[in-house]
């Protein structure tokens, strides 16, 4: 009988609460390694746990975009929820949808400008595509207590309804054993989040609803508490700081191509870059304002080297109450499962 | 005429009766429709929920016969009415928002039980 290594969190880990239900990632290669199919492999990890637990499958070869429309390496492309050793038949396993990256594709998406200087021929998933899903609103999986949503960046569940959101960029550190922060999201994050890139079969949204420069959350200064005190596993700022350094110097603009995130804004600004205010909703203006980032008063500041942001990223980039630094062997268990 | 739905009330009633049906001593408790003041249920389907409470309440090592009502697809949308009421009690303005509800699936109530009986017909075969 063959191994499969996953990479295991367990329920309670964490700040806070922790972590609201098991977590597992997998390595679709690892999976492939041993001659078994994604939901076989799947449908073992939901035995072993016996308990609920959100799955997440990589293929680390391909690339997907953080909501800000930041282009990274490493892309979940089937997410799962299991629950006392079930998978449900319906609604527990859900593949993303992989896009062409055509000239048509990257003219809707300007974002996609990254794939074609840093990634081309890579293979790009995000969310699902919508007519393969059975229910109507989120790109969600569930069995029992296990939610796993948003394309599998966000794990609930559904009695404590305890939650815990995993933005890629930390998955995908623990995915590459590197170190991770652990933390409370906190108002910044919550406003940060809302503010995306129009996407087809997006993480969270099917269609290209909110552009850059706009907000999902639309609810003013309501938007700050939305998602404000809820456990995260995020990346080290510098990582995310050298993601959002790699799209500036493929000419994105925050507010234009990319979000204007205070995340995104706060690198722009300490690397002299331009930021397109005249493309920034009032929507977006106001929950911006709401955490401290007025658009319309950022003065231009002597530009830094992208090696010193990266350095500096802790007080250049908002964002995560309480953050703790830890290496994700700290937090992640390698399990070896029979299957 | 030929009903094709049950009122609410004579659903709750009919399966009461379905468990009395075995004994005067089996009780019966409908759980998850207790904010439903009025509903039609699909009648095809209250024959055999009473055909299913009735073999349940049947086996003589059962006394208390449990009725979980839950949605089957788990997240469910809703229009919400913010209503603005007058003195007068007049609804002088109303703003329609949505929200989508997720729930558990079945399994929550699942984990302890001995033998089950899946009967449900597939998505979209109802």
């Amino acid at each position: 009988m063959a191994c499969l290594t996953v990479r295991y969190i367990r329920q309670g880990t964490g700040p806070k609460q922790g972590a609201p239900i098991n977590i597992a990632f997998v390595d679709k290669k690892d999976v492939e390694s041993l001659g078994i199919g994604v939901e076989d492999a799947i449908h073992a990890i939901a035995r072993q746990v016996a308990g609920p637990v959100g799955i997440n499958v990589f293929d680390m070869e391909a690339v997907t975009t953080t909501s800000d429309g930041i282009m990274v390496e490493g892309a979940i492309v089937t997410m799962a929820a299991a629950d006392i050793g079930e998978v449900h038949q319906e609604f527990g396993i859900l593949h993303m949808e992989e896009l062409e990256v055509t000239p048509e594709l990257i003219e809707e998406e300007p974002h996609l400008a990254q794939w074609e200087k840093y990634f081309k021929g890579k293979k790009l998933f995000r969310g699902p595509a919508p007519h393969k899903k059975l229910i109507p609103v989120h790109n969600a999986v569930m069995t029992g207590r296990a939610i796993n949503n948003n394309s599998a960046t966000e794990m609930m569940n559904a009695v404590t309804m305890e939650e815990i959101l995993l933005p890629i960029l930390g998955q995908l550190q623990i995915m590459n054993d590197g170190p991770v922060v652990f933390g409370i999201t906190g108002e910044i994050m919550s406003v940060g989040i809302g503010m995306t890139v129009a996407e087809k079969y997006g993480r969270v949204f099917p269609t290209r609803q909110f552009r850059a420069g706009d907000t999902a959350h639309g609810s003013g200064e309501y938007a700050k508490n939305v998602k404000s005190n809820i456990p995260c596993i995020v990346a080290p700022k510098s990582v995310l700081a050298k993601h959002i350094l790699r799209a500036l110097n493929a000419g994105m603009v925050p507010g234009l191509h990319i979000s204007c995130s205070p995340a995104v804004l706060a690198v722009a600004s300490a690397k002299g870059a331009e930021i397109a205010t005249y493309n920034i909703t009032e929507k977006a203006k106001i929950e911006l304002r709401s955490v401290g980032v007025d658009v319309d008063k950022i003065k231009p500041k002597a530009p830094m080297s992208d090696e010193e942001i990266i350095a500096r990223a802790d007080e250049i980039i908002p964002g995560v109450v309480d953050p703790v630094l830890v290496n994700s062997s700290e937090i992640v268990t390698k399990l070896e499962i029979s299957v | 005429m030929k009903l094709m739905h049950t009122s609410l009330p004579e659903f709750k009633l009919k399966l009461q009766m379905a468990a009395l049906k075995q004994s005067p001593n089996k009780t019966l408790e409908i759980r998850g429709i207790e904010n439903l003041k009025s509903a039609k249920m699909q009648s095809l389907r209250t024959g055999r929920i009473e055909l299913a409470v009735e073999e349940i309440a049947r086996d003589k090592d059962i006394d208390k016969v449990e009725v979980v009502v839950m949605p089957r697809v788990p997240e469910t949308m809703h229009t919400v009415i913010v209503k603005g009421i007058a003195k007068d009690g007049t609804a002088k303005k109303a703003i329609l928002e949505t929200i989508n509800i997720i729930h558990p699936t079945e399994e929550v109530e699942l984990a302890d039980v001995k033998e089950i009986d899946d009967r449900r017909p597939p998505l979209g075969r109802h």
